[in-house]
């Protein structure tokens, strides 16, 4: 329901943003259909955006006014054993584990409607021009991103594209398969792909479903429904033992089976990234681990959005800044060998033990005319 | 050796039928074919999964069968083509086995490749067990199954290197990786748990504990390097619960080594739910299936399987016998009574009671 509401400003570490685009995930729809019986109503729902930041609460020092942001459904405070790890992901102050409370921090919401005190959702609360969220939710992006295509970035992309790099850690030349062909399906393809895959195997029940599959890396696009034997046998015929990784990305437990003895019988790895609905178990045999299987999950695709923008943002100041020390030092571009010349305290017979051949594509112009006479003057 | 080519008559522990007791027979051991090797077992370990056959878990398994799978002995003769061991080799067999049930391999393992048994008794054909079948004096297996090992290694101990061992000790150092310092939770303590155990101390891990609802195998269990021990009897609430709360925050390795689908569950809920890895070491009774929240993997825990320790056998044994000969380890803890082959259901009755962890068969 399209409604007018009431959004408190920021209380201490906390961001108001204005909304710019949101994606639909199926998730959303799962919440509405009442699949998740912990999630409070009434709520604003919506997980997968980007905006602006319109107001900042005391506290806040990562983003200010006027910031591109992408709210984070798994923030990262930095502070706990998920954040400090460098296997983890899932920061102990997410929303999205069992029993989520739709309030914020201090236990309190910051929307209201017709004098109701509206839930959020997942820390996020999307679906809305104006939202609150904690500062460690708030992931500060390039200015110059378009909101309405790398909202995106927010959940499915990064789910599935990281599913294939971060938690399968998909190999070149390996084989893989992916069931379910959304849009965390496809980031999945995606991310196979750019992980150097030799085989991509698309499985959806929706043939149209396959021309974009293709687009984006599949190698073959297969649905059950052509056949009659179980697809983990038809996955393992046409392999010849099974995909080295598979992944389930509908949410159907069944599929979460099929999936896993899709994969190689040894060392396969297949990783669960659709969220199915909730109190619904897998039965499967455990004789599919037991001959030295790998069955992962991941939310978020194992991304920490935070970290990774971040970390980019990191690495090159440093490289700027060994540089700057270059430039100081009159170093210019040069490498070990050059820097050895350069500091030697004879670097005749440095030069002299040197070879050509080895020395003409590092150092710097300067240095190899240098090199040139003096080897010149020594043979002379 | 004198009795190469020729048909040896020795004893054998017969399995006839599922539910029945072992037999000890005297069988006839036809000589190896091409590219096999017939082995004069000198000692055979007793493990659970031998148990499993004998109650009629493994619906693959055809009888009558000769069971047995942890054995080392001395090379007798050689079949055609056969280039890596000769006679008078020391052995261990390898027990290179992939359950059936779930389609892994399209055949059974009860027949040699060639589909025949060299097995014969009474009469009958005997099947052989995973290529194995090291209740038997002699055996025949594929080369390929077999590892040569140090002259010097004392059979009577390393035979344990063929399975139970290796495959606890390597759920913990190749499988889970486990790192120093962190937190580990071993359910069941027998012989693979305990070979977990000595897996995770080897890797520097702070905290081992050690979970059994037989409290009779704590003290052993500490010795290896366990830190604490639990009983889940001693609880109201879920082991995992009780894990969860003493670490804070689940452990960061857990490992299912006792074979049961109510241990499989709380193993994996018991570390940490981003985090945690969860090792199946235990084997689970075969056509059973488990019920498992699949939030419990998508919140980031990592579940696998570890055959044999993920070994790559015919390599590795050989080095772990190296490494049992420096006293790396100290795998002889296992073994808690060694019997004549002649008392073979002896040793079965202490399995079953929980008296022994690994009782070892002389010939």
């Amino acid at each position: 329901s399209v409604e007018e509401i009431e959004v408190a400003p920021p209380k201490a570490h906390e961001v108001r943003v204005k909304i710019v685009a949101t994606g639909i995930c199926h998730t959303d729809e799962h919440v509405l259909e009442g699949n998740f019986p912990e999630v409070e109503f009434p709520v604003i729902v919506g997980h997968e955006g980007a905006g602006i930041v319109e107001s900042i609460g005391e506290g806040v020092t990562s983003v200010k006014p006027g910031d591109a942001v992408i709210p984070l459904f798994v923030p990262q405070c930095g502070e706990c054993r998920s954040c400090l790890s460098t296997k983890g992901n899932l920061c102990s102050k997410n929303d999205i584990s069992s029993s989520p409370t739709g309030l914020m921090a201090d236990g309190t919401t910051r929307f209201t409607c017709k004098g109701k005190a509206i839930h959020h959702f997942v820390g996020t609360s999307t679906f809305i021009e104006y939202t609150v969220v904690h500062e460690t939710a708030a992931a500060k992006i390039d200015s110059a991103a378009p909101l309405e295509k790398v909202c995106l970035i927010g959940c499915g992309f990064s789910t599935g594209y990281g599913a294939a790099l971060q938690t399968a850690k998909v190999e070149a030349g390996s084989t893989c398969a992916v069931f379910g062909l959304g849009g965390v399906g496809l980031s999945v393809v995606m991310g196979c792909k750019a992980a150097g895959a030799s085989r991509i195997i698309a499985i959806d029940i929706n043939k149209d479903k396959f021309a974009k599959a293709k687009e984006m890396g599949a190698t073959e696009c297969i649905n059950p429904k052509d056949f009659k034997k179980p697809i983990h046998e038809v996955l393992t015929e046409m392999t010849g033992e099974g995909v080295d990784y598979s992944f389930e990305v509908i949410g159907r437990t069944e599929t979460m089976t099929e999936a896993l003895a899709s994969c190689h019988y040894n060392y396969g790895v297949s990783v669960i990234v659709g969220v199915p609905p909730a109190a619904q178990k897998i039965s499967f045999d455990p004789m599919l681990l037991f001959s030295g299987r790998t069955w992962k999950g991941s939310v978020f695709g194992g991304e920490d959005l935070h970290k990774n923008v971040n970390t980019k943002r990191k690495k090159k100041k440093k490289e700027e800044r060994v540089k700057e020390k270059q430039r100081q030092r009159g170093e210019g571009a040069l490498t070990e060998v050059g820097r050895d010349l350069w500091r030697s305290s004879s670097p005749t017979s440095l030069l002299k033990q040197l070879p050509y051949s080895k020395l003409h594509r590092k150092v710097p112009k300067c240095l190899e005319y240098l090199w040139r006479r003096r080897l010149h003057s020594l043979s002379g | 050796m004198a009795t190469s080519g020729k048909v040896i008559r020795c004893r054998a522990a017969v399995a006839w039928a599922a539910g029945k007791s072992l037999s000890v027979e005297e069988i006839e051991v036809a000589p190896p074919k091409a590219h096999e090797v017939r082995v004069k077992i000198v000692a055979t370990g007793i493990c659970r999964t031998d148990d499993h056959v004998l109650v009629g878990t493994f619906p693959d398994v055809e009888f009558p069968v000769i069971p047995g799978h942890e054995g080392a002995g001395i090379v007798e003769s050689i079949g055609e083509g056969v280039t890596s061991v000769k006679p008078g080799n020391q052995q261990i067999r390898n027990s290179l086995w992939l359950h059936t049930s779930c389609a892994i391999l399209t055949e059974p393992q009860n027949l040699l490749p060639d589909k025949t048994s060299r097995f014969t008794c009474k009469g009958k054909q005997i099947h052989h067990f995973l290529w194995n079948s090291t209740f038997a004096e002699y055996t025949v297996v594929p080369e390929y199954t077999l590892a040569k090992i140090d002259a010097a290694a004392p059979l009577d101990k390393v035979c344990l290197l063929a399975c139970g061992f290796p495959t606890g000790y390597g759920a913990a150092i190749n499988t889970a990786k486990v790192k120093p310092g962190s937190t580990c939770a071993v359910f069941g303590l027998g012989g693979v748990g305990l070979s977990v155990v000595m897996g995770c101390k080897a890797a520097g891990a702070s905290r081992i504990i050690a979970i059994d609802i037989n409290k009779d195998k704590f003290a052993r269990a500490k010795e290896m390097g366990a830190t604490e021990c639990i009983n889940p009897q001693d609880f109201k609430k879920p082991i995992q619960q009780v894990l969860t709360e003493m670490t804070g925050h689940g452990v960061d390795y857990s490992f299912e080594a006792a074979g049961t689908a109510d241990t499989l569950i709380a193993a994996l809920a018991s570390c940490n739910m981003n985090t945690g890895v969860c090792v199946l070491a235990g084997e689970p009774p075969a056509g059973s299936t488990i019920p498992i929240d699949p939030f419990l993997l998508l919140s980031g825990r990592t579940c696998k399987g570890t055959l044999l320790g993920g070994w790559k056998m015919r390599d590795s044994i050989p080095r772990l016998v190296a490494s049992y000969l420096e006293k790396k380890f100290n795998s002889d803890l296992l073994i808690t009574h060694t019997l004549p082959f002649a008392k073979i259901n002896e040793g079965f009755e202490l399995l079953r009671a929980g008296k022994s962890i690994r009782s070892v068969l002389l010939f």
